[in-house]
């Protein structure tokens, strides 16, 4: 029993140092009692403490960013994020939805249908009483705010009369003088200082008007929390009733509906191809049964194409990094081992590495949008590449995984673009993985009369594979951080794009949206390093040379 | 003291330094480490060099496996001239030099499977046990190489060398980096395996204990630079030798005395060497000061001076 025990513990352990999570090292020995002083003031120290002061540092956000007025609103605070996030989640939900009305037939299609309707129904007497609710805080709104402007406006009708006078005054003050200044009792240095005078005051006067008429604009366009928090909710509910709106419209005329359409169409046509004697209705009538039946056929493959959601801008957006990665891999790896190998090699592509890694991503991506474009020309649509990855049947009959991405141009120059950034790193490990191979290891192989490829895979390339992987976890780093960017600069959906999207509409969510780009890449980001320094471990065969 | 007599008949033997050179570096700075070796072992004759650290032990060991080509003369076994290394030249390095990615009957089944490519998957698993059993390993054989003890590490770097089937095996301090309890237990397995499977075996060390315990014939290596090997000491003891009442042993005691006493005359003409030098602005220092040798061997030379 305790010999199990003890299995499973150092199990976890060995999983918890695999993984590289080593805080949670501490609970688990807790949870089987081993010195559980220790373990307790292990805890307090490296997951309390870090804990209290992630907390902090949230809270400090959430006090200073309402404080931020920006020309998008106040930056978001934390919870508004979380309600980007639950917001964003809804939206993928609806468009998950609409997908699947789509696809429905028969039964299911009808009763669907009666769902809807039901929930529409419950959805219009919602509305209703949250517009009432809508409508009286604007209301109460309404009159809080004219309880505030009436005194400025009170302010701003008087200052304009005084204004008025005053500048009546200054008039015949002007005139007196200019009437002195022609009959030479006073000089002309008088009125040139009067005139200097009298524009001052004027200015003076119009700055106060200005800034009482800012005032009122100010609360104005600033209506209370109520009236806000009121109008959202409205909207939100409304938001809703629009959806199932669309679901019925897309339930009444899903894929079944069509095709039914259209093959009612076809016997309609046969039937009066049946029944007729004219030649031209013939014809006509066999014309339009084999449009109809082609059209119907057609029909089988088609989808509803949702709307991009954020969950399908991150896969996508995953599966460009890991094109680019692969690229990089497949090119760095064995130009690594040849530069491991032969310093000559090494001699050669030196200067080509020295000259190419600090480049850019921007300027590669314009690079290889006009090279790589070029092979897409004329229209990217029909090119081979994309039919293939964007058809639905591979060779008519494998189902194609990859097909909901919708490969185009702008995601080939943004892999090509990580695969770029990413080589260097990757390339520059494995070089120095394979040169510093121990003199040991090569003496086995001479002993043993190794042959080139024995020796390469036998012995040179697990000694170096260490290395190799320390490298493909730095790749993989810098891919990911570069394809944003370039998703960004490139239009190619995906998170990058995503926030450049939000960046440019600028509604109130966006900046908000932003954020949590922002956290989703940096999660993103923390796995996979994880899963580099999992696999790094798996490889590497001393204790714990190759970790993080 | 009774020189013993140098071996003047080298034609016949089966392993066979002959008159060799080693000297690295360029022409105007050259480090002469070996000159003039001369060595002749016998079929299934164990010998050991026996010398100093930094007198160029190793350089000797590589030349014998054909690691290291010498700058003149030649190296010979069977009457063929060393070219390269291979499985008939069993070396067993000072590091183990076992790879450390795989386990200990990867390790093995890797240098029986180059060696053996005929063998069935049944005949290598049965060659692997084998000689893991030899070394007393089984417990281990699917352990890595870094969660085994030195001593372990050393037997494992023994079973693959001896799995090669090797004409001559060539020990390169094998023992030198254990303790002295492994030390003497692997000494004795050495010695059971190589008297179960004669076998030609050169074997270096720096311990004069462990060099009478196992060795036919001892060769002491003189100071380097310019190192060269002197007159042998054949060691006429009856074998199997037993670890524990060998230092009774007159022979053992005559043997002891006589070869520490030349080590350490050769140490006192390493210094009296140093002493004249005066070092050049060409030339490196180092190579000329006096060897530093191991904490276990310099203890050994103190030990007799002390009871004399």
């Amino acid at each position: 029993m305790a010999k199990t025990k003890d299995k499973i513990k150092y199990g976890l352990l060995r999983l918890i140092d695999l993984s590289g999570f080593k805080i949670f090292d501490p609970p688990v020995r807790l949870i089987f009692g081993e010195d559980p002083q220790k373990q307790i003031r292990d805890i307090a120290k490296f997951m309390v403490l870090p804990i209290i002061f992630l907390t902090i540092c949230i809270w400090i956000w959430h006090v200073v960013a309402p404080t931020h007025k920006t020309k998008s609103g106040a930056v978001p605070t934390p919870k508004k994020v979380l309600v980007a996030y639950s917001e964003n989640s809804r939206y993928g939900e609806r468009e998950q939805e609409k997908v699947k009305d789509f696809e429905l037939t028969g039964e299911l299609r009808i009763a669907r249908i009666a769902e809807v309707e039901v929930k529409l129904v419950e959805l219009e007497k919602e509305a209703a009483e949250k517009q009432e609710v809508s409508a009286k805080a604007s209301k109460e709104g309404a009159a809080i705010i004219q309880s505030q402007i009436a005194p400025l406006k009170i302010q701003l009708s008087q200052l304009k009369g005084e204004v008025k006078i005053a500048k009546q005054e200054r008039k015949t003050a002007l005139e007196t003088l200019a009437a002195k200044v022609a009959a030479k009792e006073e000089s002309a240095d008088a009125i040139l200082t009067l005139v200097k005078q009298q524009a001052l005051t004027t200015a003076a006067e119009k700055e106060r008007k200005k800034t009482l008429e800012a005032q009122i604009k100010g609360i104005r366009d600033d209506p209370p929390e109520s009236i806000k928090a009121a109008q959202l909710a409205a909207n939100k509910v409304e938001d809703e009733i629009q959806h199932y709106k669309k679901r019925l419209d897309i339930l009444n005329g899903n894929k079944e509906v069509r095709k039914a359409a259209l093959l009612a169409k076809v016997s309609e046509a046969k039937a009066e191809l049946a029944a007729t004697a004219d030649p031209e209705v013939v014809l006509a009538k066999s014309k339009a049964v084999l449009t109809n039946s082609k059209n119907a056929d057609g029909i089988e493959a088609q989808k509803f194409a949702p709307n991009a959601t954020i969950a399908w801008q991150t896969k996508r957006s995953l599966a460009t990094v890991f094109v680019g990665f692969f690229i990089a891999a497949a090119v760095a790896i064995p130009l690594g081992i040849m530069c491991g190998l032969n310093r000559i090699v090494m001699a050669c592509l030196t200067p080509i590495i020295s000259i190419f890694r600090p480049v850019s991503p921007v300027v590669w991506l314009l690079i290889f949008q006009i090279i790589v474009g070029a092979f897409f020309l004329p229209d990217p649509a029909k090119h081979p590449l994309f039919v293939t990855l964007n058809s639905t049947y591979w060779f008519g009959w494998i189902k194609n995984p990859i097909a909901f991405l919708n490969t185009n141009p702008a995601m080939i120059f943004s892999a090509c673009t990580v695969a770029m950034c990413a080589l260097w790193p990757a390339l520059v490990n494995t070089a120095l993985g394979v040169s510093a191979i121990d003199k040991d290891h090569l003496n086995v192989a001479r002993v043993l009369k190794l042959g080139f490829w024995s020796r390469l895979f036998k012995i040179i390339i697990p000694s170096a594979l260490p290395l190799v992987f320390a490298g493909l976890r730095i790749s993989l780093g810098v891919g990911w951080m570069v394809l944003i960017a370039a998703e960004a600069l490139s239009s190619s959906d995906g998170l990058g794009k995503f926030v450049w999207d939000e960046y440019q509409n600028g509604s109130s969510q966006s900046f908000a949206n932003i954020f949590l780009a922002c956290f989703i890449v940096g999660i993103i980001g923390f796995f996979l390093d994880r899963i580099m320094i999992i696999l790094q471990k798996l490889v590497s065969f001393d204790d714990g040379s190759a970790t993080a | 003291m009774a020189r013993p007599r140098r071996n003047t008949n080298p034609a016949m033997s089966y392993l066979e330094i002959d008159h060799v050179d080693v000297s690295f570096g360029p022409i105007s700075d050259r480090t002469h480490v070996l000159s003039d070796i001369h060595l002749s072992v016998e079929e299934n004759e164990f010998v050991a060099v026996i010398g100093f650290s930094g007198a160029g032990k190793s350089t000797l060991m590589s030349l014998l496996c054909g690691l290291q080509k010498p700058t003149k003369g030649e190296v010979r076994m069977d009457g063929n001239i060393i070219k390269e290394p291979g499985p008939d030249l069993g070396m067993m390095f000072q590091n183990y030099s076992l790879l450390p990615w795989l386990t200990v009957n990867e390790n093995i089944r890797l240098a029986v499977k180059t060696v053996f490519p005929k063998l069935s998957k049944k005949e290598i698993t049965e060659k692997i046990a084998h000689y893991v059993e030899m070394v007393k390993l089984s417990h281990a054989g699917d352990k890595l190489p870094h969660e085994l003890s030195g001593g372990m590490r050393q037997r494992a770097s023994l079973a693959r060398t001896l799995s090669l089937d090797p004409k001559v095996l060539l020990l390169d301090e094998p023992l030198s980096a254990l303790d002295a309890l492994t030390r003497s237990e692997l000494q004795e397995q050495i010695l059971n395996i190589w008297e179960k499977e004669k076998r030609t075996v050169v074997m270096i060390t720096n311990d004069v204990d462990e060099a009478v315990l196992m060795a036919d014939r001892i060769v002491p290596l003189t100071m380097g630079p310019s190192a060269t090997l002197a007159d042998a000491y054949p060691v006429n003891m009856a074998r199997p030798r037993d670890h524990h009442t060998l230092n009774d042993h007159p022979e053992f005691k005559r043997l002891k005395t006589e070869i520490t006493s030349y080590m350490m005359g050769l140490n006192k003409e390493a210094r009296a060497i140093s002493k004249d030098v005066v070092p050049m602005p060409n030339v490196r220092p180092k190579d000329f000061s006096p060897p530093t040798a191991a904490p276990r061997l310099k203890n050994k030379v103190s030990q007799p001076t002390s009871a004399a």
